[in-house]
């Protein structure tokens, strides 16, 4: 039995102490936010929050996590009460196929919250580890630049209307 | 499981229970009698075409035809039956339409999505649908106030008359016992106020909060994983296999052999990944075995010198023109095989239950899914529901529906729900890729600077018989494996003596005014599966044609622009992209140690022009800008024709630096991000668009943006290093 805190809540898993971080997140926990995209830390996908710090979880064996506080896209912000890089996502109209967003925000989030007024440089950097095959990353680092020199703008004061839902299965 | 998803009749009756109400057809071409249409019709709503269904609260829900794999096609369809409906995209609800000939892709006639051709296609059609239902509307209203029509008018969802707003759901009980009209005037474009607006995208906050959801986040009770051990070398078999080492290892349900390799079952992806590895399988031999990279290339070289073999298409006098030209160039370029690398690797659900199937998996084929699984689970196609989603990426790769199949397969062998997945390596090493190419083009220009012959030849593969092996079956369930050999056998042959496939030499011979050319082609096929990749061939040819133009303008000491814009008279619009990137590139300020170069090219109706600002600093190139000057005629959503080019550029960038697929003993050696890289942050230029209206109706967006930025970036190496690079991806010696 592996326990951990998940989104703030305290949770156990028997599954297999080798079986990576993601899969037990999706499949076990029904959170299916977080991506597989390269099953080798290459590509970002998949990348949470282990502390506080953004780490690649789909070669992320569970039992590593034992004890430790996971964050996913699920828990830092939702449709309803959106983070205000979710907001600036929306606003720089960042997402094309949408896939890696998640990886792209959590680690975007982590280095927000340890340096919250980055160079562009440390933008690069920190999230040189995500890969958008749909070439986002000028909108990417324009919305986190902008998040980081005006918080306050991004504070998300959407009413629930008027926020576009996607499109439904 | 959404009943808004559901497919075809047999589903129908139940869901018509289930929303309390009937289903309505609609055909807009009348030329058949359709099956009821998918949609779960709610209490009270009103559904007067495929497309919309308006519910008394006034909500309206849009079923979107084409499939979304980040082009933004939503926000655009939307948009475009907003505007004559007079309802804004970003309040509607929009779901993923099930399968039915309605929702066919007006440009190709089955409901597929590719070829940037959606907007083109759907323009006039959602437009009149939009202006029709409004006129329904408007004619319901009417009469439910009493009024004359002439005295109504509309405002984003709402009639309005004599000072008052009346919502569109109003009139839903009225309109329902009228008939539309079929030709409602459309608006003059002045008029409109979303097409063309800056707008937010209608899938962005789904997608930056991680609610959008894709295939392979379906899940069903019971599911299990299955991973495919492939054979290395594409098109070999399975000749034995034992499997008691992967049996024993934990979560293990069951081992199949599928045509394209064996099975592992699992409860968890990553115990079915683990034991996939433990097989040991024997696989046939095949021919391609005995192919390497420098082989394939030598073949091509030989084939591409060869006059006795190929087709060629021939407009003037080449001879003639040859003559006449002051300066003759003759060059030779080479690009590799690419594999498509979504960000979300190929993956299909299947459920068959009670002869009844599921099937969840994002395809740019909803109707090839369904006729797929009905194959294999030998149902019949009304059997089966798709379960459309959001795609992860796709640029091409998913029209070919194998794991679909592959999934079917080994849920009827094993009687449990499926999700098979594939890994990155099996998306690397066994999927199908843009074909590698040999090209040579022989020009000449005269005094003047007009260009008087061009001889272009390519050798390679053909992606046709692929995709006619892979279309027949999604789309006539019940054909003969024969028939589909015998058919792919023809057209194999064909293109291999008879006539070009098309799109293996599309844009290499086209965009500039030559009298004399000559476009020759060989097939050199060695049966590594093929298939569209972003651009297509195009993806190629504008490499060699905009490297040659830019060789031609050094060799004539002409400016490269000019040469181009005194060769582009019959091609008026793609002359003005040109002439517009020409001005922007005078203007720039290029820091010491920069350099510029410059493409054009013309594909999916689109004009584009690009400028990139490189540098080269030992031994590496910097791609510091790109300028991007696009031509696509109405832009229906400015922000995501400008993502769209960004996006094309950084895909085209990606081959151009990094891109290569190589073949050893007949297997691909790249397996994963490592070995295949991607452009990441770090290396993105800035790039920044320019979009020129020409005021014509929309034209692609998805690809056109990818040709023109390898040669670009191989223009203006040159400059920097005057070294010519004629192969991608592009390497300084």
């Amino acid at each position: 039995m592996i326990e951990f805190t998940l989104n703030g809540e305290t949770v156990q898993t028997d599954e297999d102490p080798n079986t990576p971080l993601l899969w037990i997140v999706r499949d076990q926990f029904g959170l299916k936010g977080s991506k597989f995209g390269c099953g080798a830390g290459l590509c970002g996908a998949c990348t949470m929050h282990v502390d506080g710090a953004a780490v690649r979880t789909c070669i992320l064996p569970v039992a590593a996590v034992a004890g430790q506080d996971i964050t996913t896209i699920e828990g830092i912000g939702s449709p309803d009460a959106l983070h205000p890089l979710q907001v600036a996502w929306n606003d720089f109209a960042v997402p094309q196929c949408g896939y890696c967003q998640s990886g792209q925000i959590m680690s975007a989030a982590a280095m927000l919250e340890a340096n919250p007024n980055p160079s562009e440089a440390e933008v690069d950097a920190a999230l040189s580890g995500n890969i958008c095959r749909c070439g986002c990353y000028n909108r990417i680092k324009d919305a986190v630049m902008a998040v980081s020199q005006s918080p306050a703008q991004f504070v998300d004061a959407m009413a629930p209307k008027a926020k576009a839902e996607g499109v439904k299965a | 499981m959404s009943i808004q998803n559901v497919s075809r009749r047999g589903f129908l009756k139940s869901t018509a229970v289930v929303g309390g109400g009937l289903v309505v057809g609609f055909n807009l071409t009348g030329c058949s009698e359709p099956g009821p249409l998918p949609i779960a019709k709610e209490a009270g709503s009103w559904v007067p075409n495929a497309f919309v269904q308006l519910l008394p609260d006034n909500t309206l829900k849009f079923y979107t035809a084409r499939d979304e794999m980040g082009q933004g096609v939503t926000t655009g369809l939307s948009t475009i039956l907003g505007e004559e409906l007079d309802f804004d995209p970003l309040a509607m609800e929009i779901l993923f339409a099930g399968v039915h000939e309605d929702y066919n892709n007006p440009g190709m006639g089955v409901q597929a999505t590719g070829g940037s051709n959606a907007i083109n296609a759907h323009y006039p059609q959602l437009r009149q649908v939009g202006a029709n239902t409004r006129a329904l509307i408007l004619a319901a209203a009417a009469v439910d106030l009493n009024a004359p029509v002439a005295e109504l008018e509309t405002d984003n969802g709402f009639v309005i008359y004599g000072g008052k707003q009346y919502a569109y759901g109003d009139f839903i009980e009225t309109a329902s016992g009228m008939q539309a009209p079929e030709d409602a005037p459309l608006k003059s474009p002045s008029d409109f106020k979303f097409i063309g607006r800056e707008s937010a995208r209608v899938d962005a906050i789904a997608k930056a909060t991680g609610t959008a959801v894709f295939g392979i986040d379906a899940d069903v009770e019971g599911k299990h994983y299955a991973v495919v051990r492939r054979a290395p070398v594409a098109g070999a078999s399975v000749v034995a296999f034992d499997d008691a080492k992967a049996k024993s290892m934990p979560g293990v349900t069951d081992v199949v052999e599928i045509g394209s390799g064996v099975a592992v079952v699992a409860r968890g992806y990553w115990q079915a990944k683990q034991a996939a590895e433990q097989l040991d399988v024997t696989f046939s031999e095949v021919e391609l075995a005995r192919v390497s990279t420098e082989s394939l290339r030598r073949d091509y070289a030989s084939a591409i010198d060869d006059a006795s073999v190929g087709t060629e298409s021939i407009e003037g006098d080449l001879e003639a023109g040859q003559a006449a030209s002051a300066i003759t160039l003759d060059s030779e370029y080479w690009t590799p095989f690419l594999a498509h690398a979504p960000m979300e690797p190929m993956n299909a659900l299947v459920r068959i239950e009670n002869g009844v199937a599921d099937v969840w998996s994002g395809t740019q084929g909803p109707v090839a899914a369904q006729n797929l699984v009905a194959r294999f689970a030998d149902l019949d196609p009304s059997q089966v529901r798709v379960h459309q989603s959001y795609l992860g990426g796709a640029f091409g790769r998913r029209g070919t529906l194998t794991h679909v199949i592959e999934a079917t397969q080994v849920a009827v062998a094993t009687k449990k729900p499926i999700q098979l997945v594939w890994t990155r390596e099996d998306d690397l090493r066994h999927g199908l890729y843009r074909p590698a190419s040999l090209m040579r083009i022989k020009a000449g220009v005269d005094e003047q600077g007009q260009i008087t012959a061009w001889d272009a030849r390519r050798a390679g593969g053909n992606i046709s018989p692929d995709t006619i092996k892979n279309l027949l079956p999604g789309l006539f369930p019940s054909i003969g494996e024969g028939t589909i050999e015998w058919t792919v056998g023809l057209a194999t042959s064909a293109f291999d003596g008879w006539v070009t496939d098309p799109s293996s030499v599309e844009g290499l011979a086209d965009d500039y005014d030559v009298a004399n050319k000559r476009v020759r082609h060989a097939t050199v096929d060695h049966g590594l599966p093929l298939t569209f990749w972003r651009s297509v061939g195009h993806s190629y040819t504008a490499f060699a044609k905009e490297s040659m133009i830019d060789e031609l303008a050094v060799a004539a000491d002409q400016d490269p622009v000019e040469l181009r814009l005194q060769n582009t008279a019959n091609n008026p619009r793609l002359q003005n992209v040109i002439r517009i990137a020409g001005e922007r590139m005078k203007a720039m300020t290029v820091p010491v140690g920069h350099h510029l170069g410059f493409a054009a090219h013309h594909s999916f109706l689109t004009d584009v022009a690009e400028v990139a600002e490189v540098s080269v600093e030992n031994g590496a190139i910097k791609v510091h800008r790109v300028l991007c000057v696009v031509d696509c005629g109405t832009a229906v959503n400015p922000d995501i024709v400008r993502a769209q080019m960004e996006g094309g550029i950084i895909f085209g960038l990606t081959a151009a630096l990094y891109g290569e697929l190589n073949l050893e003993d007949g297997a691909i050696k790249q397996s994963n991000f490592h070995d295949y890289p991607m452009m990441r942050m770090a290396d993105a230029p800035r790039i920044e668009v320019e979009i020129i209206d020409s005021g014509t109706e929309p034209t692609g967006v998805g690809e056109p943006g990818l040709p023109p930025i390898a040669p670009a970036l191989a223009n203006a190496v040159y400059r920097a290093t005057g070294q010519r690079l004629r192969a991608l991806p592009l390497r300084l010696s």
